[in-house]
């Protein structure tokens, strides 16, 4: 044990920190997971189910959602969301307005699909998770986002 | 050299003051390591899965390593792992800043409060910091420190 060596200092102070911050977070009311879950792939979708769900879905399965009338959120800043989203969603400008509206048009329990830029963004995961605490209950995260679907040429609008 | 000027209370200073920012910046960050794993996961610089260890594990570093420096105690140790910590902040800042990714710097709050993203500014004050460790440990004497004792 030569703790003149600074080197080995540096693995006492990790040792000691790794020890302290895996116990404080097992021990804490609220642990968070050591290694975060990459969300689901759904494979068949099922629109009847009444199973809370929080599943990626694909293009062609958001290409299903639409035709079905479901609610489309936009997760990307107003900038972004001016120059072209899919047709009929909804921009996400002040959360609590976003659920004033979504509340508006239907009820919690009701499907929602969220996308943001590109399957690098991470906008549309955290804005599922936030409608989750909020108490939404079914929600597909359409990892494609704006990307895949304006290279698709689905319908999609723009504000000028 | 400019390293000759490196004694008495100039390095009391710069550990102070590293200990103090370290112990700072690590508080709200282990109060709150659910908001801090998702900014780590912004910068987009870890594997999927990783950020939530960091984010437990590096507030903690941080928190040792401002007591190390304060209470003057393995102090080597901990200003070679402030040297660390903030190449890799530069590093993963720079990175976040050419890729055009607008993140919440993470650094001293988990909060999104306006003023604290990421910018210039933010690198070179971790440069800043590079320098004040730079200058405890090159330091020429070894005043109030406790463990291990030179000579």
């Amino acid at each position: 044990m030569n703790f003149k060596n600074h080197i080995f200092q540096v693995y006492v102070i990790l040792f000691i920190s790794i020890v302290i911050s895996l116990t404080v977070n097992l021990l804490s009311s609220k642990p968070l997971p050591l290694l975060s879950k990459e969300l689901e792939q759904a494979e068949t979708i099922d629109f009847d189910t009444d199973k809370p769900i929080l599943q990626i879905i694909s293009l062609e399965q958001a290409r299903e959602f639409y035709e079905k009338d479901i609610l489309f959120l936009d997760a990307r800043d107003e900038a972004y969301f001016n120059k072209g989203h899919i047709k009929g969603s909804l921009k996400n400008i002040f959360f609590m307005e976003l659920l004033f509206n979504i509340e508006s048009l239907q009820s919690k329990q009701d499907p929602l699909v969220v996308y943001c830029g590109d399957p690098g963004c991470g906008d549309s995961e955290d804005l599922a998770y936030n409608l989750q605490k909020a108490g939404f209950t079914k929600l597909y995260v359409f990892k494609g986002g704006w990307l895949e679907w304006s290279a698709a040429e689905y319908p999609s609008e723009s504000i000028k | 050299m400019i390293k000759d000027y490196f004694k008495g209370p100039i390095i009391l200073m710069s550990r102070l003051i590293l200990g103090a920012v370290f112990i700072y910046a690590s508080l709200d960050k282990i109060l709150n390591p659910g908001d801090f794993a998702k900014i780590v996961g912004n910068y987009h610089v870890l594997p999927f899965g990783a950020e939530n260890l960091l984010a437990i594990i590096l507030p903690w570093v941080e928190f040792i390593v401002g007591v190390c420096l304060i209470i003057g105690v393995l102090i080597d140790g901990a200003t070679i792992l402030v040297i660390l910590m903030n190449i890799v902040f530069i590093f993963a800042i720079t990175q976040a800043l050419a890729r055009g990714i607008s993140v919440e710097c993470g650094c001293f709050s988990v909060s999104s409060e306006a003023g604290s993203a990421i910018g210039i500014k933010t690198i070179l004050r971790d440069i800043g910091y590079l320098f004040l460790a730079y200058v405890v440990y090159y330091r020429k004497d070894h005043k109030i420190e406790f463990f291990p004792k030179s000579i």
